[in-house]
């Protein structure tokens, strides 16, 4: 769980869990997840965005793509959906989950909820798809 | 209420940059490329279309009498201390404006402001005295009077190209930075489309149904002599050796002009030193260019061509597959060595440059030969067999970042100094019925 830099002094906590303990997915699984919000104290929710992406980590510039996007704002729906709430889908065959050298892969669910005073709190679980063992550096060969 | 910090979070190497202050920055660019679009354009419509517009449109036409020709000087400073004089053809003309008669000065459009005196009243010569001509004046100011109407479409052309480019980059921009304000990262990528549709080359093309894999359609559309497909090869060498033949043809083409200057000089019986020393260093670095070209052409050209052919593509984890190698030339190789390799690629910005890097983190060797002997006429020819670890990792390719599967020959020959050429894979995640049949570990193992 992580704090945006504008997050509330209250500084919300999310709670989220996996279908699979473990966290770990294979491609074309199902992913649900079920998450409950705590310590928005007086704060006043505008929005509540939950979704499942992949981006990169390593010396290059960050990709990022999309899986899944829900964004929650209607009044009737966000009080529940930022108590208690929970999403699922199928995860993609790929991208799968990779530990490299100078590129890593990762895989997230983000909670992202937008507070009335502009400010926003967003909070990032990972999880693995596939199983891929980390690469490392190969030891220098003669030839 | 507290302003958006400038540097937000560490990830990986680099530290990422506030999105809010980027955002407010590159809309602020935008907006004031816009604006600079936007004034601009309006001085050229104002200054330039609408006095044209309206000079062909509600001008009244009448006849004139041309009652005297002259020249109009101007002189300029510039720069200080220096003065140029322009001269450009005027005729004095009487003209009917419904009834009232008018004399008054005016230029035809068509003479050309020149620094020739003498063609300027050469240019006088298509007017005479007492010669009637077609003439429009401004009905809402008849002391201006034209002697001919038209579009100068080249004006016409420059007054749109620099404001509509302006225009039509700080607008998208704008756009794109409004669309995005208070916008999550994620909210912004799902949105994507419109990105997508604007800037298509952004992102590498990937494999249907499979996110993040580059496709592999330009590697299965030559077929193979003996195996199914011919890889094709990755040779960035002869955009290397194409730049440097540009390079050696533009220094030196730079040389013959200087040298052709001071041969002419020294004909002439001047000697301009400063011409003559700066002539050695350049020589030196374009007869270095072509030697070095020249160089790199010959070995591109003489240790042959490889080849290389595979069984199937694309390639699965944990499948076994056949190449056959193909070395053409002539002469004697100490070594000729095929790899298969796992690279990973990551683009990044280093201050104002863009930089790649390339590290290959996984390898095995698949065979080597010694002493391999080539005639001319005839290819070295060997099979092989590669096989993709199970649990591998398959290809991967975004906007910067990249995980690359590749074959690589590295060769030695006798006479020629190493070299070593490259030729990409596509590995595929592995299927469900794949992962089952081959037990995937499901723990971290040795690498790949």
């Amino acid at each position: 769980m992580s704090g945006g830099f504008d997050a509330p002094r209250t500084a919300p906590r999310v709670v989220l869990q996996f279908d699979r303990y473990d966290r770990r997915y294979l491609p074309g699984q199902a992913l649900a997840v079920q998450y409950e919000v705590a310590g928005v104290g007086d704060d006043t929710i505008r929005a509540v965005e939950h979704s499942v992406l992949w981006y990169t980590e390593g010396k290059g510039e960050e990709d990022l793509a999309i899986h899944y996007f829900e964004r929650v704002t209607d009044r009737s729906r966000l009080q529940p959906a930022v108590r208690v709430s929970g999403f699922a889908t199928h995860l993609p065959a790929s991208p799968l989950s990779y530990e490299g050298v100078i590129v890593k892969i990762r895989w997230c669910v983000r909670v992202r909820i937008f507070f009335q005073t502009a400010k926003d709190f967003v909070s990032e679980h990972v999880f693995e798809l596939g199983v891929v063992p980390p690469a490392r550096m190969p030891a220098p060969s003669a030839s | 209420m507290r302003l958006p910090r400038i540097f937000g979070k560490k990830r990986g190497h680099r530290r990422s940059g506030s999105q809010a202050w980027g955002s407010f920055g590159d809309g602020l660019f935008h907006a004031v490329l816009l604006a600079t679009g936007l004034v601009f354009g309006g001085l050229l419509v104002s200054g330039v279309a609408v006095p044209e517009w309206r000079m062909n449109h509600d001008f009244v036409g009448t006849r004139s009498t041309v009652l005297g020709k002259g020249l109009v000087r101007r002189t300029v400073e510039d720069p200080p201390g220096s003065f140029s004089t322009t001269w450009q053809p005027c005729l004095r003309v009487r003209y009917d404006t419904g009834g009232v008669l008018r004399e008054q000065w005016t230029r035809p459009s068509t003479s050309a402001i020149t620094s020739d005196r003498s063609a300027a009243i050469r240019g006088l010569s298509a007017w005479s005295v007492g010669e009637e001509v077609p003439a429009w004046y401004d009905p809402a100011t008849p002391n201006v009077v034209v002697l001919e109407r038209g579009y100068n479409w080249w004006m016409w052309l420059l007054a749109l190209l620099l404001p509509g480019a302006l225009l039509a980059f700080g607008g998208k921009g704008l756009v794109r930075a409004i669309r995005q304000w208070g916008k999550s990262e994620e909210f912004r990528a799902a949105a994507g489309s419109l990105t997508d549709f604007l800037d298509p080359l952004a992102a590498p093309v990937g494999a249907a149904d499979l996110p993040g894999v580059p496709a592999c359609d330009d590697m299965i559309n030559s077929p193979g002599t003996i195996l199914r497909y011919r890889l094709p090869i990755e040779s960035p060498e002869k955009w290397t050796l194409l730049g440097l033949g540009l390079f050696a043809l533009a220094w030196n083409a730079i040389v013959a002009v200087l040298a052709i200057g001071a041969g002419v000089d020294l004909l002439g019986g001047r000697t301009d030193w400063l011409l003559f020393v700066l002539l050695v260093p350049f020589l030196t670095v374009g007869i270095g260019a072509v030697v070095y070209f020249v160089r790199m052409l010959i070995f591109a050209t003489a240790v042959g061509t490889t080849q290389l052919e595979i069984s199937d593509l694309p390639l699965q984890p944990g499948g076994r597959y056949d190449v056959l190698l193909a070395q053409g030339g002539a002469g004697t190789f100490r070594s000729l060595e095929l790899r298969l390799e796992l690279e990973e690629q990551a683009t990044f910005r280093q201050g104002t440059d863009t930089r790649s890097e390339r590290l290959v983190v996984w390898h095995s060797p698949v065979e080597a030969w010694r002493g391999v002997q080539l005639s001319p006429g005839t290819r070295f020819e060997a099979r092989s067999a590669i096989s993709i670890p199970a649990a591998a990792m398959h290809s991967f390719a975004a906007e910067h970042n990249g995980v690359r599967w590749r074959l690589a020959v590295r060769g030695t020959p006798v006479r020629w100094p190493a070299f070593e050429r490259v030729f990409p894979l596509v590995v595929v995640p592995a299927t469900a019925g794949a992962r089952a049949r081959q037990g995937v570990p499901s723990g971290p193992e040795a690498s790949p």
